[in-house]
């Protein structure tokens, strides 16, 4: 319902070309307790300043592209309302923890080349193989990993990741419950090769369970228990060298 | 390519959000948790040292500035406690075919059971 | 890639949280509370009854245990501690205070067990 009132937008602004510093900018929005907070970046683009950039794409919490800072918060600018924060002013920013590209635009780079570095995807040598039909897996070991799937890149744990933002080496939230949803999947063969790259360095050691990407995740991943049993993975590896001496490396699932 | 802004990071990141300061609350326990098992050890050297010696310490010890330092140490400690079984569910899943065992059954089952029967042996077994 | 010690920390520091966790409280009640008791003759019957429960040698055993891996918890968070506040570059450097004093710690407890 669109009324008279109306409410203050202060929006990160941020153009490489002209600023040395970003600075902040107020827009004065029309209220309406339907919008959420993509409506109200989305009608100061269209009708006060084009110059503005920002992303986004399905306003419906699936694409994963309106994460932006909302009063401090990591958060889906689709999904969050205007009427909880009315009529306080919203400082809209864009996603800490990631170099600012152009207003609320992050650049994606560190964090494509993080998830790629965990080999999201079924490795097993007869993968192109289909004369055994397809590869069945059963209720029960579906739900061993679903939740970790259900990631949608929103970035937002990243954002609430205190080490992501101090720690060059860790891999983050998303990446290593993405690695972790692999390691078990009970169709794929390739958790030694993907431990290798996980368990190197601070890539997932860098963690200390602040919890905070689980928090703030739209998608319920919580990314700190994938994390966290990934670990214990890790300890049962490393003491396992000794009882068994090479061997049963990554045919375990 | 060059004109992407990065925002500092300041040592007090942690102020940051109410959740940060809960972790750090969690970390600080093990300061705490340290300074009492060194604090744990003196008393079993007492021991060790005779009868009167340990009755000496003892005597020390219920004073109110250690009665004191025994509250902190009591509160970090338990806060240890509370938060590490509110971990254990997150860091072990348990799966009964496609069904994962509740987080507050699980912190019970792991985690308050044990605790309560570990903390009543203890006490049942210095006061008997 | 190589896979970094830092599981074996990590190991100790996990299995140290938990025996922190379901002993330590109660270690506080005990020495903190139960034992120094305001009345002398309380206090007498209590420290024996301390004694002799110490005095048992699975109880020794058991104790070394939990003080050892307790002592790794805590060098292990406190490292990291000081990590996230800023110290991440002294990272390997930390170690030595951290998990060193946790040995000696152990060492010392192991002694002093050894001797009730």
């Amino acid at each position: 319902m669109r009324t008279e009132q109306t409410m203050t937008l202060e929006i990160f602004r941020y153009h490489p070309e002209t600023d040395s510093e970003p600075y902040f900018q107020a827009y004065e929005v029309p209220y309406d307790e339907d919008w959420v907070v993509l409506d109200a970046i989305n009608w100061i683009k269209d009708h006060v300043d084009g110059s503005l950039t920002h992303r986004w794409s399905c306003r419906m919490g699936v694409c994963g592209s309106c994460g932006m800072m909302v009063n401090g918060d990591p958060k889906l600018t689709c999904a969050a309302f205007l009427k909880d924060y009315y009529p306080r002013p919203i400082k809209v920013e864009p996603l800490v923890n990631f170099p600012v590209e152009r207003d609320l635009v992050v650049s994606l780079d560190g964090f494509m080349e993080k998830l790629q570095a965990v080999k999201p995807y079924i490795i097993r040598d007869d993968v192109n193989d289909t004369t055994g039909g397809e590869y069945r897996q059963s209720p029960a070991e579906l739900a061993r990993y679903k939740q970790y799937s259900m990631c949608i890149n929103c970035m937002l744990c990243y954002s609430a990741c205190p080490v992501a933002g101090h720690e060059e080496e860790f891999l983050g939230p998303a990446a290593l419950a993405l690695g972790h949803r692999y390691n078990r999947d009970s169709r794929d063969r390739g958790r030694a090769e993907r431990l290798d790259v996980m368990l190197a360095g601070e890539a997932i050691w860098g963690c200390t369970f602040v919890g905070e990407c689980t928090v703030v995740c739209p998608k319920h991943v919580d990314p700190a228990g994938a994390i966290q049993q990934a670990k214990a993975v890790a300890a049962q590896e490393y003491f396992k060298r000794f009882v068994m001496p090479r061997g049963a490396k990554g045919a375990e699932t | 390519m060059s004109g992407r802004y990065h925002r500092p990071h300041g040592w007090a990141w942690f102020l940051a959000r109410p959740g940060y300061l809960r972790f750090m609350a969690r970390e600080l326990t093990g300061f705490f948790v340290a300074g009492y098992l060194v604090l744990l050890l003196v008393t079993l050297c007492r021991l060790g040292a005779g009868e009167a010696a340990f009755a000496q310490w003892l005597q020390e010890l219920s004073t109110p500035s250690w009665m004191f330092a025994h509250v902190v140490a009591l509160v970090a400690s338990v806060w240890h406690s509370v938060t590490w079984f509110a971990a254990v569910p997150q860091a072990m899943p348990i799966f009964m075919g496609e069904k994962r065992l509740p987080a507050p059954l699980a912190a019970v089952v792991m985690g308050y059971g044990p605790w309560l029967t570990v903390t009543a042996v203890i006490v049942w077994g210095v006061l008997r | 890639m190589k896979r970094s010690g830092e599981a074996f920390w990590w190991a100790l520091f996990s299995a140290g949280g938990v025996m922190a966790a379901l002993f330590v409280p109660a270690f506080v009640i005990v020495t903190g509370f139960l034992l120094p008791s305001g009345d002398a003759a309380v206090a007498a019957e209590r420290a024996a009854g301390f004694a002799g429960l110490v005095g048992w040698w699975p109880v020794r055993v058991a104790l070394l245990g939990v003080i050892a891996l307790s002592l790794f918890h805590c060098a292990h968070r406190i490292r990291h501690t000081l990590m996230d506040l800023g110290l991440r570059h002294l990272s390997g450097l930390l170690k030595l205070p951290c998990y060193g004093g946790a040995l000696a710690g152990t060492v010392w407890a192991a002694m002093l067990l050894r001797a009730l």
